[in-house]
């Protein structure tokens, strides 16, 4: 395994990613995050950001204001579908060139995947799903990583490689102060080769690709108010409580991991935690939830955070600003009414 | 003496009952018991996982495993659902029956399907006229055009309403001092006149149907006399005495194990005074008086499994270890529920439960007199 | 001939105790004693996928890179139903991070192939980096997709296999060899029978070490890691927080103020700043 020059590294490089010609938000999120790092540590270099897919031009208005110093674009028909091997193999050849010094990669399943490929391919460290990114003034990164469900967290740094590589979750890093009129570097990459050789090797086809259904009501990550029901609600006919008070607060429900084995939330597109969604609603209200560590990690930033849990002992006290020790149902009950109440009295 | 201890591969075992019951078991237990059902579509299931054949041999398709093995399945079992645990060993004693005492042709047609699940297995001994008073059962057998013709009731009969193969003793004669000669016969649960009667409202062991099962008429060929004319109460008594009692042993062994881990895990959930509950002595000495009890229990129940499992006589042991099994439990689960207090009496909890299923293992298999008059007898003779 | 089938398994303390997990002060390691090592949840879905997938003449094989007490975690897979299990072992792998361990994993894979299919978890339940499927794919030369809901022979080399995204699935066909990672949706993994637990100790469990092994020194373990661990902690999230108490009524009146104060308009359901009144 080569080590290599951290002098010849330069830069800040974002994988964007890209869904049915939309910047995901996870991609502003990590160019907030670099530009952060690059103004604690202009010695790194650029922040440029690279978009792989088909018919992209109409994408960039929203990345542009990010105040991103350069925008990569790969544009060609045959990257209109995700293929690990192709997607791979352009931006090792985009990173063998412009040798960034740091790379980061949202933790979604397809492009954390292309982080783990990239860190045999590029011969590097890739630190995972990392809850903080920090700087030094040589540049070093030292990565914040969860383990253990998120009980416990550990630094991880990757001195004698580069790039250093991290990916990120959606909703763990904030998109920075837009910069209106903003107009960065706009670079074309030509991946017509890298196609052709890719195309030649037949081991991998990529045949059709389709959302799923797309789910009722506002997404989690959006919502302002999110009701979060936990394995304690104890039946299908209580777990309707929930949707009843999150109508009324024009929120969402979520939940832990039991409620989808139980059958009582389609699957795992509603789950809040380490394994699933990382949410900061205005006001998180969570009923008969223990909290666990891996739930907790997926919330703990929320403005205002409630409880209520029969269990006095629940570890979610610890981490709520208002507790309220008692029965789910009834007090779930007892506050959609209260606030049914009061609107019928206007 | 060897000290007590499971072997690897039991441990491994025990492991492997234990991801069924979290799965299928634990989660539906408190719905069977207050809905007083018995689970029979996991049948198929226990079948495939080995559970309803543990001691038949593999060439029957049963798991060849031994009695000791057998007991740690009902065991786990039993620690959720005791219900399911009385239903699984019922289905075991009719299976045993056929097992020891049948010929080869019975044992090729009956074994395997109730060793895969496919069939549900009984016993069906007890008698309005006979329970504790064995001999006084009025079932009878008549030799009709070189036919048996069964007649009679039982009462009292776990599988009662989901037996497939069902075990009868019936009175077939008098010997030459006139005592009753009891003959033991294989019934297909569909023969014609054979039904299930009245359903007992158990207190306890409701996730297990118990009931009357009738006779009438009921026409069987002589392929279908399990051993010989008159084997039946010895055929009715061994198997009770080491498989069944075995099972009630068993079961209340996994009760006693619930009991143990509620107490501890609701005495630290539980603050009072600041402080978990189990920092109290009262408390404390009731967690331990039930872990004495458990460990008599478990050690009582496996010596007398592996006694069996060895060949030896154990009719005794075994009577020792249900009649200890089945009062601790009893025991173990209100003191249990007096370390709870009020939420002791909440049926949100599994305490009550395993207090009723406690009451009612106790006279299962034989009252506690009866195992005590056993035990007597064999201590007085010096055995 | 049937399909040649390896599954990668791995150890991992219980999850469902992860709570108690403490972090040793002086020695500043992880505690995670009292804990039991169970197999990784996820693995089970690989390890049902391959037993599904072998059909009446293929073989499976699992193999974990780990220390040595994961021979009971092998046997228990053996248990479940799979034909022989390998053990690498050694202290020169401890410490690797996925880069290594990968490289040490394929180097096992290799010396036991050559297999048509390897089968994975998504992720290890307590490392959960998810990226030892891919950088072992990687070491193999093989195709590979993670996150498979569904696997279909479409023909003697290729299969139909269906990934799914956070809301999107997508189809590839693939040809053998290729490493799959299985998704927790893919399958509902089977229970282990009394007979299974039996067959599993006379199944052959072959303990490969360094000597054994075609590998480079310098890229085992901890020396061969790129990612090198700093400190760890605990993760700092408490709240001071208030209690609420009283009857149903009241309390929900002590809510409604609180949402209030939030900034939520509770009487037409709107969301507005902080202390009330409309932006």
């Amino acid at each position: 395994m080569k080590m290599t020059n951290p002098a010849d590294w330069k830069g800040i490089l974002i994988i964007g990613e890209i869904n049915n010609c939309r910047v995901q938000p996870v991609s502003l999120e990590l160019i907030g995050k670099a530009r952060e790092l690059k103004a604690g540590c202009p010695a790194v270099g650029e922040v440029a950001a690279v978009l792989i897919g088909s018919g992209l031009s109409g994408s960039l208005a929203e990345i542009e204001v990010t105040g991103v110093d350069e925008v990569i674009l790969v544009d060609h028909a045959d990257c209109a579908l995700f293929h690990n091997d192709l997607y791979a193999a352009i931006l090792k050849q985009i990173i063998d060139t412009r040798k960034p010094s740091v790379v980061l990669f949202p933790a979604t399943a397809r492009y954390q995947d292309l982080a783990s490929i990239l860190g045999i391919r590029a011969d590097t460290g890739v630190a995972a799903h990392c809850v903080d990114i920090r700087i030094n003034e040589q540049a070093e990164i030292l990565a914040v990583v969860p383990a253990f469900g998120g009980k416990v967290l550990g630094d991880i740094l990757c001195p004698a490689h580069r790039p250093q590589m991290a990916t990120a979750k959606p909703g763990i890093f904030r998109q920075g102060e837009p910069v209106p009129g903003h107009k960065p570097k706009r670079s074309l990459f030509d991946a017509s080769t890298i196609i052709a050789d890719t195309m030649k090797k037949t081991r991998l086809l990529a045949l059709e690709s389709s959302v799923c259904a797309v789910p009722e009501g506002i997404p989690l990550e959006k919502a302002t108010v999110v009701v979060c029901g936990g394995w304690g609600m104890g039946s299908k006919e209580n777990w309707a409580l929930l949707g009843d008070l999150a109508n009324l607060l024009g929120g969402a429900v979520g939940c832990t991991r039991p409620p989808i084995d139980e059958g009582w939330m389609p699957d795992e597109s509603y789950m809040i935690g380490t394994s699933g969604k990382v949410i900061r609603p205005k006001v998180y209200i969570g009923v008969a939830v223990s909290g666990s560590s891996h739930h907790v990690c997926g919330m703990k930033d929320s403005d205002l955070i409630i409880s209520i849990n029969n269990d006095p002992k629940a570890p979610i006290f610890e981490v709520s600003d208002i507790r309220i020790v008692g029965d789910a149902k009834q007090t779930l009950k007892g506050l959609s009414d209260k606030i049914r109440e009061i609107r019928s009295a206007k | 003496m060897q000290f007590f201890q499971f072997t690897e591969e039991q441990e491994m075992l025990r492991k492997a009952v234990r991801e069924f019951v979290d799965a299928e078991v634990a989660p539906k237990a408190k719905e069977w018991d207050e809905n007083d059902v018995c689970p029979v579509e996991l049948w198929p299931l226990m079948g495939e996982l080995g559970l309803c054949g543990v001691f038949v041999p593999e060439e029957y398709g049963g798991a060849g495993l031994g009695h000791t093995e057998r007991a740690i399945v009902l065991e786990e079992i039993s620690r959720h659902s005791a219900g399911l645990g009385i239903a699984l060993m019922t289905h075991h004693l009719g299976t045993a029956a056929i097992l020891y005492y049948g010929n080869e042709e019975q044992k090729k047609k009956y074994l395997p399907d109730l060793c895969s699940g496919k069939k549900v297995g009984g016993l069906s001994v007890t008698e309005p006229g006979g329970g504790s008073d064995f001999m006084g059962q009025k079932s009878t057998g008549e030799l009709k055009d070189a036919k048996w013709v069964l007649n009679g009731r039982k009462c009292f009969i776990t599988n009662s309403h989901i037996a497939d193969v069902d075990v009868w003793t019936v009175i077939t004669g008098q010997d030459e001092k006139g005592r009753p000669v009891m003959t033991a016969f294989i019934i297909d649960g569909d023969a014609e006149g054979h039904t299930p009667g009245r359903k007992e409202h158990k207190l306890g062991l409701r996730g297990s149907v118990t009931g009357d099962v009738i006779c009438n008429n009921v026409v069987v060929g002589p392929e279908q006399m399990l051993q010989k004319l008159g084997a039946g109460a010895k055929i009715a008594m061994t198997t009770i005495q080491e498989v069944g009692r075995a099972g009630m042993s068993a079961i209340c062994v996994g009760i006693l194990r619930g009991c143990i881990e509620e107490a501890v895990k609701f005495s630290n959930e539980r603050i009072l005074y600041g402080k978990p509950l189990n920092k109290l002595q009262a408390i404390q000495f009731m967690i331990a008086e039930n872990r004495v009890e458990y460990e008599a229990a478990k050690l009582l129940t496996y010596r007398a499994t592996g006694m069996k499992d060895a060949g030896l006589p154990c009719a005794t042991e075994f009577a020792i270890a249900k009649y200890y099994s089945t009062e601790a439990s009893v025991r173990c689960a209100k003191r249990t529920m007096d370390s709870m207090g009020g939420y002791g009496i909440v049926n949100e909890y599994p305490v009550g439960r395993f207090l009723r299923d406690g009451l009612a293992s106790i006279p299962s298999g034989g009252t506690s007199q009866v195992q005590l008059l056993i035990t007597a007898g064999a201590t007085i003779a010096g055995k | 001939m049937g399909l040649s089938i390896a599954v990668c398994i791995k150890p991992v303390p219980d999850p469902k105790h992860y709570d108690k997990i403490k972090i040793d002060p002086v020695k500043k390691t992880v505690v995670r004693e009292g804990i039991s090592t169970i197999l990784n949840p996820c693995d089970k879905h690989a390890l049902e996928a391959a037993l599904q997938l072998r059909g009446s003449d293929g073989a499976v094989t699992v193999i974990t890179m780990a220390p040595p007490n994961a021979e009971e975690t092998l046997r228990e897979a053996l248990a479940m139903g799979a034909d022989a299990a390998i053990l690498l072992t050694d202290r020169a792998f401890a410490g690797a991070d996925t880069w290594a361990t990968s490289y040490t994993l394929a180097s096992g894979l290799k010396k036991a192939g050559p297999f048509d299919i390897i089968f994975t978890g998504t992720e290890s339940a307590d490392g959960a980096t998810t990226q030892v499927p891919a950088q072992l794919a990687e070491w193999m030369d093989w195709p590979h997709l993670w996150n498979a809901v569904t696997v279909e022979q479409t023909g003697e080399q290729t299969l139909k296999v269906r990934t799914k995204a956070e809301n999107e699935w997508s189809d590839y066909q693939v040809t053998l060899p290729c490493l799959l990672a299985m998704s927790r949706e893919s399958n509902k993994p089977r229970l282990t029978s009394l007979m299974g637990v039996m067959k599993a100790k006379k199944k052959p469990l072959t303990v490969w070490c360094r000597p054994d092994l075609d590998v480079d020194d310098a890229a085992l373990g901890m020396k061969g890691s790129p990612t090198q661990p700093g400190a760890i902690f605990e993760p700092e999230m408490g709240r001071k927080g208030i209690l609420i108490s009283g009857d149903v009524d009241e309390i929900a009146a002590q809510l409604v103020e609180k949402l209030r104060t939030a900034g939520l308009a509770i009487e037409t359901g709107d969301v507005c700043a902080p202390g009330g009144g409309n932006v």
